[in-house]
């Protein structure tokens, strides 16, 4: 503190710069690293403006790439299935994750919460693509789907559902392979607000009378509330970024309930049978860049409102 | 046994006590059978030459041979190495740009130490997106070849962060002396704070491996040729049926789909037990700083 003070008379700015000179040297490969993969792409939002297919030079054409956009059904449709798929994951993971973190505070035996830990912590270092291959032959209509063949065992079901190429039951199986997902990983946060709590509060509550239903009511839960929040803060400004969860698990016959921004793109452009519009699609990835950016802002500053300082 | 008024209600808190451990212990426990049971079945149908039909615990009809097609296939076997080498070298370069990144932005006094932050912080912000990333490697010429999905991960502005708040923990009076008995940036960096981060370099080095490792998307935007497809593009498609290597010794389709994703896993399967502890260090310093 008293260096800072004391710092009021600085050196002349050229003998700072010089006294570091080699830590601009060793910033530079950062900033080669920086400008080739983010800031020139950024500068590529330039063919929103165009018509671009890449053998022929861009040319110029104003708003028209968004005009043409804000009035396409299935981009609107996109869009809100962007929104409802993050936001509805995010919530149940974060909830599942607080019931886990809850239950998993009251294991008494430290080795068997290491055990436990060990194995609800697996699943996040799965790569989508193992997981969506995991669940697609668990969720089979075939004979070696466990879950068919379960549910029909125990006769709930009359004949097989293909859960993941089914529009009625793609969300719910999504939610539930996100869960499996990611729910584990998410205690570790949750755990580590619960293992600061000072055993003083409890040990008073206890001589006060509260049970553990009580105690967990009154103390813990309320301890945790203020890293929920953190944790929705955060997420909440990523819920743009979906892409690879949906893109491994969604099929033909369930776009009309999972077809995401990212993935509208990726179709749009690569998959799209003729000349992609390259203009045309970035045109969607800037409105949807725009939007993740105005999210990204807003949680800075709710963060800031409620837990002192940014996300960032 | 003095206080023989008081054990009645000792015991019945015990109770209380016992069964809400009973409940939780049971409740917890059927939660880690489900997250198993995915994993149990693939494993299970992998080694199980008549797999095909679900719900059993054992291989009925035990044998090797999906694992056999998986590895006497040439045409897997070199994903799995293209995997091996992007996720090697990829972690290494991602840990130099961390890391150098990192030593930067904790120089408080160096002029223009803010202005570098926050150019790195508005790619948090702000992306030009999928489309433009796309024509700006295809223009570099990256595109085809594994050079895109070795350097575009490395630079991975949060686990530079990450590393940043590593570094704040090191005590700014080592710098000054270190600088005090002639030692450059540059040896001040390699003997003073690499060495004192080996927990922060071995937390972040595995983030990258596992993202690298498990790295689709990269691929399947910048990478058309088969040749260079690593094993989760091959994984995808063989999931998807086309590829399916063929099956030796009477294994199953299904078989050798199972053992193809336990090859998948392998890996980080073997190496996680001993490693944990240093995945859940990084999420901690990175989630609760204060």
């Amino acid at each position: 503190m008293n260096a800072a003070n004391i710092q009021v008379r600085k050196a002349p700015l050229k003998n700072r710069i010089l006294k570091y000179k080699w830590f601009y040297v060793m910033f530079l490969p950062v900033l080669a690293f920086v400008i080739v993969f983010h800031y020139l792409p950024m500068f590529g939002v330039y063919f929103a403006f165009t018509k671009y297919n890449i053998i022929k030079a861009p040319v110029w054409v104003g708003l028209k790439n968004f005009k043409r956009l804000f009035s396409m059904p299935n981009f609107w449709r996109a869009f809100s299935n962007t929104l409802e798929i993050s936001v509805t994951s995010l919530l149940l993971n974060t909830g599942m994750s607080v019931i886990i973190s809850l239950m998993l505070n009251e294991i008494v035996s430290t080795r068997a919460k290491k055990v436990a830990q060990t194995i609800i912590y697996l699943p996040h270092f799965m790569s989508w693509v193992v997981t969506a291959a995991v669940f697609q032959m668990l969720f089979s209509p075939t004979t070696s789907g466990l879950l068919n063949q379960l549910l029909l065992k125990m006769g709930l079901i009359e004949e097989s559902i293909y859960f993941l190429g089914n529009s009625q039951w793609w969300r719910l199986s999504y939610y539930i392979i996100n869960i499996w997902h990611n729910t584990g990983w998410g205690t570790i946060i949750f755990m580590a607000t619960l293992t600061g709590i000072d055993p003083g509060i409890y040990e008073a509550a206890s001589i006060d009378g509260a049970g553990r239903w009580k105690k967990m009511w009154y103390i813990t839960l309320p301890s945790l509330a203020n890293t929920i929040i953190t944790v929705l803060i955060l997420n909440l400004a990523k819920v743009m970024n979906l892409f690879e969860s949906v893109f491994v698990l969604q099929n033909n016959a369930v776009m009309d309930v999972s077809q995401v921004l990212q993935t509208y793109v990726y179709y749009q452009t690569f998959n799209s049978g003729g000349i992609p519009d390259y203009g045309y699609t970035t045109a969607i990835g800037l409105f949807r860049s725009l939007v993740g950016a105005a999210l990204v802002l807003m949680c800075n500053y709710a963060s800031k409102k409620v837990r002192g300082r940014g996300i960032m | 046994m003095e206080n023989k008024t008081a054990m009645p209600v000792m015991n019945k808190k015990t109770f209380k006590f016992q069964l809400f451990s009973l409940l939780n212990g049971l409740g917890f426990a059927l939660f880690c059978f489900l997250i198993i049971i995915p994993l149990w079945k693939v494993l299970v149908d992998s080694l199980d030459l008549a797999s095909g039909y679900g719900m059993k615990v054992w291989p009925t009809n035990f044998g090797l041979a999906g694992y056999q097609s998986v590895f006497s296939n040439p045409t897997l076997l070199r994903p799995f190495f293209v995997s091996v080498i992007t996720t090697v070298s990829g972690t290494l370069m991602g840990l130099t740009i961390s890391t150098l990144g990192a030593y930067v932005l904790i120089q408080w006094d160096m002029p223009g130490r803010a202005f570098l932050g926050n150019i790195l912080l508005f790619t948090m912000i702000f992306s030009g997106g999928m489309i433009p990333s796309y024509i700006v490697m295809k223009n570099l010429g990256l595109v085809n070849t594994l050079w895109v999905v070795i350097l575009m991960p490395a630079i991975n502005v949060y686990n530079l962060v990450l590393m940043r708040n590593f570094f704040e923990g090191i005590p700014a009076s080592l710098f000054e002396s270190a600088t005090l008995d002639g030692c450059t940036p540059m040896q001040i960096f390699y003997k003073i704070v690499l060495p004192l981060s080996k927990a922060a370099l071995a937390s972040i080095g595995l983030m990258f491996a596992v993202s690298y490792w498990n790295d689709y998307t990269n691929y399947k935007l910048y990478i058309t040729k088969e040749m260079l497809y690593n094993f989760q593009m091959k994984l995808r498609s063989i999931m998807m049926g086309s590829d399916l290597p063929s099956a030796n010794g009477g294994a199953t389709e299904n078989t050798v789909q199972n053992a193809a994703v336990i090859v998948a896993i392998l890996p980080f399967m073997i190496l996680y037990p001993f490693l944990q502890k240093y995945f859940v260090k990084g999420i901690n310093i990175g989630a609760v700083k204060e």
